[in-house]
């Protein structure tokens, strides 16, 4: 469970420049939820997301997660209970280290990181069976750095990466939208199963209205810093790509766009 | 790609001895002249200087013109490897190294860790070293107390002739009290001159005042401060501090007060005199040393250093003249060199 | 002596101060200019302990050690006070020079000859049989090397080393792992400037003495060995980037003995240095630059 209460971010406050992005933001996340977000650019999706993981700081609110206060949390302790995948596919692993050392590390997650070794030999199979439920034959070339990878290839493994120690949330940061269409789809699938397999509340900007549509059991709207547009389960089921579209000139219009 | 990386690796290494051959300073003696002169064999010293500096330069032409007088001459028996290390300790290492490896019948070393790393080098070889320009033999733990060598070498201490500079000091400006050193604290022949000068001081009624620096950068803003605090200034061999000369003979003349060298070349660029080491004396005495090595007539191990005994006064009457002070009669008699211009291109 | 000995005895010792350089250069991805002072820091602590009459062979834990310490200021300036990494070296490079000096009692020089070192001591004198002198060198410093190569090796093999190399790599892999990325930097600097130290306490021992301005220029061998070895060596996958950084500190040192036997001016000898440094740099990273951004 994810709460965002009275959340306010301003930039450059105090400044000609003052922004407003969040002002009296509000958002509640049940477990298991599956949430897409879409929004035009500069609706503060991502910057939702990265209030969410403490990458940026904000003004006042609180943040809770499981009835916890995390709000002053630094971000690389949030990171205990989440996983994020980026848009660009180089952010979630590392080039000059190979496969294998890439999913050591992230199975050392919430593990202290002394001197054992950093490749237990035990875990090689399991770690390429995982890579093998990728179907993109990385489990043959596990000793292959992963800056010589394709983008989409590098984005599976992040995706791999961030859910393979157990994790409260996942967030995916539009996390599809620097890959080809055909790449994009299997890195869409790929998502659906590992959330349902692993059963993990994940909160997902996209771009794509399809994916927003197609996927998941709840669906928001933002726009100027405000969801706009809720809906849930049954409701959501019912919601067409063309009311979100319908929305979206709505808006467009309201605001001379 | 990755061949043309090799090529240009390769290039570059050739380039490197191209510049060798064409922009050195090793003269390497002609076989020709070998035969001319057949009596005697050709000798081969490597001399390794610490770094480019005035003095350590009068040394170094000191030192050929005392094997000169030996016998020993340039181009005809005497071959001279010359490598200068720029301040690097590590350079320095690899010059004895390369000198060693030439089999060099003598390694002369001028500056203090220059001589250490020739001492350490040449530990397991046969080669003497002769060493000039280092101001404390005994501190450098290059000779015992009794300036016997603690090793196959040997040469000469620079030590400066303090009580005679301060009683020079007294002579020319009988009223001063307190006398400005400015000293790099990196440099150890400063940091035991000064011990010296603040030991002997108060016997001749001053008062030291010193002001340590650490950077070239540093110089302007102590000097500043200390012409405000002192009656009169007096250099040491710093290197640092000798090399910005200029900087502070301006500062001192604007604030109407001398500055007293420790050597002729800052006599020459505008100290108003100094009582002095002769560098090139000094480094002549350490060539006739190396020159009795060679000869076989003394072992470097055997021979204790040696420093020079007498200062040599040195006085420059243009800037006693503009600073309105008269240098006293007998001092200017005894003078090895007196000077009426003001250098400031060298 | 010839001079592929001597040779060896110096590129063994600063390659171990090429491994330092090689964790901070190559795998933190900081450019930490502290190494100058570091150097002579781990030669002043080794001269003051010998005099001390401090057994030699404590003295390079104790080097590294005090090294370690100096790293971790820079790390600490760095991520705790958040100042740039360039400057953060040169603030611990400049302060060091004042307590290189301090603890060598307001001396810029203190020769050890003549004391028992990790290459002049009696129970050495027992091995070394027939052995020359110099080749006896020759092989404690390998010996060295060898022992701080393996032991690294290791190291970038653990949980904490795979961290280590993550962070140069990726930051936000870090912490994405929930790990404080500010930590594993000063870890990694702790380690780099403990070898760069212990480099300092091996050369004062073989030089009998400690001299402040030892330093200088030591970033620049370092860094020139680390991306000669592995820039050149790259083409060979086998090689291990700690075993290519040893060999490029032996290339460059044979470059500049080599320069030296024919005679250049040693006053040339660093521009020589930059424009090889240059050399390579451009031709061995144009290539990674553009795979980068094409990827």
């Amino acid at each position: 469970m994810l709460r965002l209460k009275d959340i306010h971010k301003y930039y450059n406050k105090g400044t000609v420049n003052e922004m407003c992005l969040f002002h009296n933001f509000n958002l509640e996340i049940a477990d298991q939820e599956f949430v897409s977000v879409v929004g035009s650019n500069g609706s503060g999706k991502t910057s939702m997301l990265n209030i969410i993981c403490g990458s940026i700081p904000i003004d006042s609110g609180t943040i809770m997660v499981n009835e916890k206060d995390i709000t002053r949390m630094p971000e690389y302790k949030r990171q205990r209970v989440i996983g994020r995948v980026y848009q660009n596919p180089a952010f979630g692993t590392c080039p000059n280290m190979t496969i294998l050392e890439n999913m050591s590390l992230a199975d050392n997650k919430g593990k202290p990181f002394h001197l054992q070794l950093g490749t237990k030999k035990h875990r090689m199979d399991y770690y390429r069976e995982s890579l093998k439920t990728l179907g993109l034959g990385l489990e043959d070339k596990m000793d292959v750095k992963v800056g010589v990878l394709s983008g989409g290839q590098r984005q599976a493994m992040a995706l791999l990466m961030s859910t393979m120690t157990p994790i409260d949330f996942l967030i995916l940061d539009e996390h599809t939208a620097a890959l080809d269409p055909k790449t994009a789809e299997i890195i869409m699938e790929l998502t659906h199963k590992i959330v349902k397999e692993k059963q993990i509340t994940t909160i997902m900007v996209t771009h794509n209205l399809r994916y927003a549509v197609e996927y998941g059991n709840r669906l928001c709207m933002m726009h100027q810093g405000k969801v706009i547009l809720d809906k849930k389960q049954e409701e959501k089921k019912k919601v067409k790509i063309d009311d979100i579209l319908t929305k979206f000139n709505e808006i467009s219009i309201e605001y001379g766009n | 790609m990755k061949k043309s990386i090799a090529t240009l690796l390769i290039t570059t290494m050739m380039a490197m001895m191209a510049t060798g051959c064409g922009g050195s300073t090793t003269s390497t003696v002609s076989t020709g002249q070998k035969s001319e002169s057949n009596s005697s064999k050709t000798y081969t010293v490597g001399i390794a200087q610490f770094a480019v500096h005035g003095s350590l330069d009068n040394c170094r032409e000191g030192f050929l013109k005392g094997l000169e007088e030996e016998g020993f001459k340039e181009g005809e028996n005497l071959e001279v490897l010359y490598e200068n290390a720029n301040g690097e300790s590590a350079t320095g290492a690899q010059i004895i190294n390369n000198f060693v490896s030439k089999k060099a019948d003598l390694v002369c070393a001028i500056a203090t860790p220059m001589a250490q790393t020739a001492y350490s080098t040449t530990k397991n070889s046969d080669i003497p070293v002769i060493y000039t320009a280092v101001t404390d033999p005994v501190l450098a733990q290059l000779a015992t107390e009794d300036k016997k060598p603690v090793g196959n070498i040997t040469g000469t201490g620079d030590k400066l002739p303090i009580e005679e500079q301060l009683k020079m000091i007294r002579s020319i400006l009988p009223e001063a009290k307190k006398i400005g050193i400015m000293y790099s604290t990196s440099e150890v022949n400063s940091t035991s001159a000064i011990a010296e000068y603040k030991e002997l001081a108060t016997q001749y009624g001053f008062e030291i005042v010193e002001s340590g620096i650490s950077t070239t950068a540093d110089i302007p803003l102590a000097a500043d401060n200390l012409v405000k605090k002192v009656d009169c200034i007096t250099n040491l061999t710093d290197n640092t501090v000798v090399s910005s000369l200029p900087v502070i003979l301006d500062k001192a003349k604007k604030a109407g007060i001398p500055v007293f060298g420790s050597e002729v070349e800052q006599v020459k660029k505008g100290c108003l005199s100094a009582m002095g080491l002769d560098y090139v004396e000094l480094g002549k005495q350490t060539g006739k040393m190396a020159g009795k090595v060679l000869k076989g007539e003394a072992k470097a191990s055997d021979m204790p250093y040696e420093v020079i005994e007498k200062a040599s006064f040195y006085g420059n009457t243009k800037v006693a003249n503009e600073l309105g002070i008269t240098l006293p009669e007998d001092l200017v008699k005894s003078a090895t060199e007196m000077f009426d211009t003001i250098d400031t291109l060298s | 002596m010839s001079i592929i000995l001597g040779v060896l005895q110096e590129s063994f010792i600063y390659a171990i101060l090429a491994l330092g350089v090689y964790i901070t250069y190559s795998i933190l991805d900081f450019p930490d200019l502290s190494v100058d002072s570091t150097f002579p820091l781990g030669a002043v602590v080794t001269a003051s302990l010998i005099l001390a009459g401090v057994p030699a062979l404590f003295t390079l834990p104790l080097s590294f050690l005090a090294g370690g310490i100096a790293g971790t200021v820079t790390g600490l300036i760095h991520v705790k006070l958040k100042v740039r990494d360039l400057l953060s070296g040169i603030i611990v490079m400049t302060g060091l020079y004042s307590i290189n000096l301090a603890i060598a009692g307001d001396k810029s020089n203190l020769p050890i000859f003549g004391q028992n070192t990790i290459f002049d001591n009696p129970l050495l004198a027992k091995f070394q049989g027939s052995k020359s002198a110099d080749v006896m060198i020759v092989m404690i410093t390998f010996v060295i090397v060898m022992i701080v190569k393996f032991l690294l090796d290791g190291y970038l093999k653990t949980r904490s080393g795979y961290l280590l190399r993550a962070v140069g790599d990726n930051e936000v892999v870090v912490i994405a792992l929930a790990k404080d990325k500010g930590m594993v930097k000063i870890i990694g600097l702790a380690l780099a400037n403990g070898l760069v130290a212990l480099a300092g306490s091996v050369y004062c021992q073989k030089q009998g003495f400690f001299e402040l301005s030892i330093g200088t220029g030591s970033i620049v061998i370092g860094l020139a060995s680390v991306i000669i070895g592995t820039k050149v060596l790259k083409r060979f996958r086998r090689i291990k980037a700690t075993t290519a950084v040893i060999v490029g500190t032996f290339f460059y040192k044979a470059c500049v003995s080599i320069a030296i036997a024919f005679g250049m001016k040693s006053s040339y000898l660093r521009l020589i240095t930059a424009i090889l440094f240059l050399v390579i740099l451009i031709l061995g990273s144009g290539r990674e630059k553009k795979r980068a951004i094409g990827a």
